[in-house]
């Protein structure tokens, strides 16, 4: 699935209200904002509060169906997942496989932006094209074609190795824990690069072609024009699409569930998010899954303040 | 300032109320009266699901017939990915199906979480519940309440390819250590067959060589339960069946994923030399590609001449407790679960009736089911009856350690003591 | 010279990003025999809409499509509605607490929406009991989960197309007699359909893509399937029917792309001109 666009949208500071075209509309300013507050209240901030509540709770299966007394159990829920070093596997894999998913996009998002602008733009429409077409394609679709192309049997990809003489007959992909994770990412990195690419595009072709012109004009190589003179200007560009991507690829969930059945052999492949899942609706620990989903918020929105200090 | 302080008493009191996580209400009296509309009905989906589909397509055209109004849809679910499908329809009773399969396994979690309907009185006014084999009535009942009507009973056995076996000059094993000798023999002449086709999700395969080997993978203790998968004849067993998951006879990278069915499935294609199977899949087998070249034996134990303890196999139809539907449910479990369907079922799948007369009918003319009669004469065993075991199997904690096994990642003492405390953790809920 | 090599990387580099998309449709087009062969072809001489024919009929996968083009559709009409007006009154409306509001909004962004599944679960399954038709097992809760994640993003982009139509012609309008109310629906939404497309994108996308959200609220029967969950019935890790999955992944797929490409001009100007050839 496409990672959220950020609005490099037109300067959004308003005019309108710094003049106080309506002062004191209190009243119709909140009838307007209705709507959106009533939804946003309700499925956004409540259940962001009873997420923290079923986490100090003993919630199960008996419990959630009205079988069995509730019993309050304070941080017990945080104390014995922070004490399962399965917990911390989980967390240690997310981090890495998220870093592994961004900085994979950053790159080669980068990269194809400046050979973009190289381009004739008849090629660079081109390459745009087919990047839409990565970026719109579904995370289920992408997940599944992915699969097919790695697949033991009738993939592609083993066929065409075992043509070079370069594989076994009936390489699974999917056993090995990083083989696993190496092609989930690369799956992720195929629909999460356009982003990346597009954002970096617009900043690099905003910058005045005379900057650049000055630079090569005072006698600095092109990697030194790169270094000192695009990347400051696009310094905050760059910060932009990484936190956005880290937000995105820290919460993966459908690429992993549908490309390793589920989180992978023994749950080598479980990403927190995987992980919540199971725990709960699977393994009926619905407060233990609701003490994962806490962690993960934290620590996303840890990633949003820096995210803010950018934007600011 | 009185008007102030009530207030906040007020907003204290609705906070803490609004405080404890929500319950479903599924303690109301059991079921209404409607008698139209629509039946759901969800099913488990087999290796190989077309005859199970004719036969219960049938019993549903029946059914349609004979209640105006009524349409019965029919859902199969992969017994594999069952867990939260189940837990979601206790969660929800608005969503919840009317009519279900479960594995005789999950009586006592269903139980706990007030799944199912207590069918105790409806199955005393049934004319032919009095014919149900008792011992097979005794694994739906919980604290002396049925909950299912008994569908078929289930063992496994070792199906085994006699064309691959006359050609390389080999005897069916006679103990576990040789099954892996013939297995690793196989491929290692046959490099495109596995020895034995059996998985890391395989739980059922895994439980007889537990027991053949004297252990087991919990014990109980009065009420409670302890896990003892971590005891050395447990160890042993469970070392036994691992070894069968490795590149010389059934490669991990293939194997380690594999529930039950889709062995079955990997024998029925010929991808394998023998399988542990059970007499219900029988119709699978015969769809494959290895029809009528194949025998069955009971799966051996330790030493030879032993039969390894099967594991006491069995679904259930039961009707959910929240259904609107509840006498209507019961009908339709009493016709699809009857002696007529026991015994269509039987014919379309090989799966054996759980009717004294029924199964005596069958009984008597069909060598197939010898070998599973031997195993069942040679003494079943069962899972730990408790609600503890439904979330057990749900966080995949056995097939999990199999798998580390497998992968390499844990030896057997690593793996078992950690499941051994995940059980545990289970059991002390 | 270089902008030769520029343009074959260009074109080489387009060639494998869309080449996954190629193989899908490939696939789905192919007879059953040449998907099962050992030795896959890059083309097929004799395309069948076989695959397609079994999904749609046996599978039920146009009932899947309908169900899942109506969650995105109800998500993208309501929260553009809802986005609409909240945007107005952050960016026209003077009163207290908006810039509290505009912070709560960027950091409402943020909340990862799939740690919120188990408390949603059990909100939802709570609603059933008052309005069956947005609890568990109906497409109604499925709506509503994805309103409230796209309002967030749409509201914010929403801010920056109203702020920039000049306040001289509301001005105008007021002097002509014209109501707030009748301004902001007659004159403002016209004026920001740019926005409102962009916005309507990215609702339209999450809603349709979902596959968490579905997997957990649709506990029983068939009807109310989306996409994703049709998907993943399919797959049944016996026998892969490949050809039928990659049909549905197509099917799938299509519509996001169309929709990509139409409104790619409109969001242009949502992205600030980053498309622009």
């Amino acid at each position: 699935m496409a990672p959220p666009i950020t609005p490099v949208a037109p300067d959004a500071r308003t005019r309108a209200a710094r003049q106080g075209l309506h002062r004191g509309e209190t009243r119709s300013a909140l009838l307007y904002l209705v709507p959106a507050g009533v939804v946003l209240v309700g499925l956004l901030a409540y259940p962001l509060y009873q997420l923290v509540v079923i986490s100090l709770y003993d919630y199960g299966q008996p419990q959630a169906a009205g079988a069995a007394p509730l019993v309050f159990l304070g941080f017990e829920n945080y104390v014995s997942l922070l004490g399962d070093p399965r917990f911390w596997d989980v967390l240690a894999a997310t981090v890495l496989f998220a870093a592994v998913c961004v900085g994979g996009s950053l790159l080669v998002g980068t990269a194809l932006a400046v050979l973009a602008t190289r381009a004739s733009p008849w090629a660079r429409k081109l390459l745009f094209l087919a990047a839409l077409g990565a970026w719109a394609t579904p995370a289920m679709a992408g997940s599944y074609v992915w699969l097919f192309l790695f697949d033991q049997d009738f993939g592609l990809v083993n066929e065409v190795l075992s043509t070079l003489g370069l594989a076994v007959d009936g390489h699974s992909w999917t056993f090995g824990r990083f083989s696993a994770f190496g092609l989930v990412a690369g799956e992720i990195i195929w629909c999460s690069f356009p982003f990346v690419m597009v954002t970096m595009y617009a900043g690099i072709s905003a910058i005045p072609r005379e900057v650049v012109e000055a630079a090569a004009l005072d006698g600095a190589s092109a990697t030194r024009t790169a270094t000192s003179v695009l990347l400051p200007i696009l310094r905050p560009l760059i910060a932009i699409a990484t936190v956005q991507s880290t937000i995105w690829d820290f919460k993966v969930f459908t690429q992993i569930y549908v490309m390793t059945n589920g989180g992978g052999v023994a749950g080598q492949n479980l990403v927190l998010n995987v992980f919540a899942y199971q725990e709960a609706f699977a393994g009926q620990r619905y407060g233990l899954g609701a003490a994962i989903g806490v962690v993960m918020t934290v620590l996303l929105m840890l990633i949003t303040v820096v995210y803010l200090r950018i934007r600011r | 300032m009185r008007f102030r302080h009530a207030c906040a008493t007020v907003l204290v009191v609705t906070v803490v109320a609004a405080c404890a996580p929500p319950q479903a209400d599924n303690t109301g009296d059991q079921g209404g009266g409607e008698t139209t509309g629509e039946l759901t009905v969800w099913l488990f989906q087999e290796a190989s699901n077309g005859p199970k589909e004719a036969v219960v397509d049938r019993a549903v055209a029946e059914f349609e017939q004979a209640h105006e109004g009524v349409t019965v849809n029919v859902e199969y679910l992969p017994v594999d990915g069952r867990a939260p499908r189940f837990n979601g329809a206790f969660n929800d009773p608005a969503s919840a199906p009317d009519v279900a399969e479960f594995g005789n396994t999950d009586l006592a979690g269903y139980a706990a979480s007030n799944g199912f309907a207590d069918l105790t009185a409806d199955l005393d006014a049934w004319d032919e519940g009095a014919d149900l084999v008792p011992d097979v009535l005794d694994t739906a009942t919980i604290d002396d309440k049925v909950y299912g009507v008994p569908w078929f009973t289930g063992t496994r056995a070792l199906y085994y390819r006699t064309d691959v076996f006359t050609e390389l000059g080999l005897e069916p094993p006679a103990t576990l250590a040789e099954l892996t000798e013939t297995a690793r023999a196989i491929r290692a002449a046959k490099p495109d067959l596995y020895g034995i086709a059996v998985g890391g999700k395989y739980l059922f395969a895994l439980l007889p060589y537990v027991w053949a080997h004297g252990g087991d993978i919990a014990e109980r203790d009065g009420d409670a339960w302890s896990a003892t998968i971590d005891s050395p004849a447990a160890r042993a067993g469970f070392a036994r069946y691992a070894e069968l998951i490795t590149p010389d006879i059934c490669p991990p990278a293939q194997c380690a994923q594999l529930t039950g069915s889709q062995s079955v499935a990997a024998f029925a294609g010929g991808k394998a030399a023998m399988t542990i199977g059970g007499d219900f899949n029988r119709a699978a087998v015969d769809e494959g590609a290895v029809k009528g070249k194949y025998g069955v034996v009971p799966l051996p134990g330790t030493t030879d001449g032993q039969i390894a303890p099967a594991f006491a196999g069995g679904n259930l139809l039961g009707v959910l407790r929240s259904s609107d539907r509840r006498q209507l449910g019961w009908e339709f479990v009493r016709l699809l679960g009857g002696k007529d369907y026991q015994r269509a079922m039987y014919d379309a799948m090989g799966t054996m009736p759980t009717f004294t007369d029924v199964q005596d009918g069958i009984a008597g003319d069909d060598e197939f089911l010898v070998p599973f009669i031997e195993t069942v004469q040679a003494g079943t065993r069962f899972v730990p009856a408790t609600p503890a075991w439904t979330q057990i199997d749900a966080q995949a904690v056995l097939p999990t350690a199999l798998q580390q096994v497998a992968t390499g990642e844990l030896d057997v003492n690593t793996a078992t003591s950690a499941a051994a405390a995940e059980m545990d953790a289970a059991f002390a809920g | 010279m270089r902008r030769r090599a520029a343009n074959a990387a260009c074109v080489l580099i387009a060639a494998a990003v869309a080449f996954p998309l190629y193989w899908m449709v490939l696939a789905a087009l192919k007879p059953p025999g040449e998907i099962q062969s050992a030795d896959p072809r890059p083309w097929t001489l004799a395309p069948s809409l076989d695959s397609f024919r079994r999904v749609l009929d046996v599978q039920n996968f146009g009932l899947y499509f309908v169900n899942s083009l109506v969650v995105a559709l109800l998500v993208v009409a309501l929260s553009l509605v809802a986005a609409f007006l909240a945007a107005v009154a952050l960016t026209r409306f003077r009163f207290r607490g908006r810039t509290v509001l505009l912070v709560m909004l960027l950091v409402a962004q943020m909340v990862p929406v799939e740690a919120l599944t188990i408390p949603l679960f059990f909100l939802m399954r709570s609603f059933g009991e008052v309005v069956p038709a947005v609890g568990l097992n109906q497409l109604g809760s499925l709506v509503l989960v994805h309103l409230a994640f796209s309002l967030p993003f749409a509201i914010w982009m929403l801010r920056g197309f109203v702020a920039a139509v000049p306040v001289e012609l509301e001005e105008a309008a007021a002097l002509d007699g014209a109501s707030r109310f009748r301004f902001t629906w007659r004159v403002l939404f016209p004026l920001v359909a740019p926005g409102l497309v962009a916005a309507s994108v990215l609702s339209f996308i999450h809603a349709w893509n979902d596959f968490l959200f579905a997997r957990t609220f649709l506990i029983s029967g068939t009807d109310n399937r989306t996409l994703p969950l049709g998907l993943l019935v399919f797959f049944k890790p016996e026998e892969q029917d490949w050809g039928a999955i990659m049909a549905g992944a197509t099917l799938m797929t299509v519509p996001v792309l169309v929709f990509f490409v139409v409104v790619q001009r409109h969001l242009v100007s949502g992205l600030g001109g980053a498309l622009k050839g």
